[in-house]
């Protein structure tokens, strides 16, 4: 039982690996999903573990926030690049605020 | 386990491809061969109403919006090497060499229980699924809803020309 999650660690680095050394700030998109998705891995693993439903219900949660989030947060990239027309998330830095 | 191996390990190479090929296309490619992955892994876990909503969901509305998005950028992928990164590589590098230690540190303290080989027969069924939906997580399954709307408006809001 310990490959799913030892697959789900490495599933989760990797998508920290692109959100840290990624510049283009759909890849930084999508190696967030990565991340969401090794959660949903690992609530899968431990819920067959304990034989329980309730781990699976929470990844429908995870899936509900996934696709909400991308689609708010593809429509905030829109947005920010209607104004500059880039993609390279260096240029967005003034959103630090 | 053999299933799982193969499974993990091409899920494993497929999300490395996406932080590794240049093109955003490619990566969402790859990132639909992870999903593929995750998805049999989940069949393999006997959660097959979970890894049907993977395709669904992942496969057939979030990544198509990604993969909308990524061609309507088209032309401003190229222009990202034209601009001096604003972080330096090398501690990115050791930050993510240090986390990946970390979890290698905490994977070695970590007893995981034995595999219960004997799952019961409405472990993962949309039955069991729905009744735990329906009963004891009514209020965020209802709570669900509002969020949905509220992330429509906002899209929308958001994705109109001024």
């Amino acid at each position: 039982m310990t490959l799913p999650v030892l697959i789900s660690f490495a599933l989760f680095t990797i998508g920290l690996i692109g959100v840290l050394i990624k510049r283009n700030t759909l890849i930084f998109f999508l190696s967030i999903e990565l991340m969401l998705n090794s959660a949903n891995l690992l609530f899968v693993t431990f819920a067959r573990q304990w034989d329980n439903s309730v781990g699976l219900v929470w990844v429908f949660f995870v899936l509900v926030v996934a696709a909400v989030e991308a689609a708010v947060g593809l429509a905030i990239l829109i947005h920010l690049f209607r104004k500059k027309q880039v993609v390279d998330i260096d240029q967005y830095s003034n959103l630090r605020g | 386990m053999l299933a799982e191996a193969v499974l993990g390990s091409f899920a494993v190479l497929s999300a490395l491809g996406i932080i590794l090929v240049k093109k955003p296309v490619y990566a969402g490619l790859s990132f639909l061969l992870t999903l593929l992955m995750l998805s049999g892994l989940y069949l393999q876990l006997s959660a097959g109403f979970i890894a049907a909503m993977q395709i669904l969901v992942y496969a057939g509305a979030i990544l198509v919006i990604f993969m909308f998005v990524i061609i309507l950028f088209q032309d401003a992928h190229a222009q990202i090497e034209k601009f001096k990164a604003g972080t330096s590589r090398v501690l990115v590098g050791v930050s993510a060499l240090l986390f990946v230690l970390s979890i290698g540190f905490i994977a070695q303290q970590m007893v995981l229980p034995q595999k219960s080989e004997a799952v019961s027969d409405t472990f993962g069924t949309v039955q069991s699924l729905g009744s735990a939906l329906f009963t004891d997580y009514f209020f965020p399954f209802e709570a669900v809803t509002p969020l949905f709307l509220v992330a429509i408006v906002g899209a929308v809001y958001l994705g109109k020309r001024e």
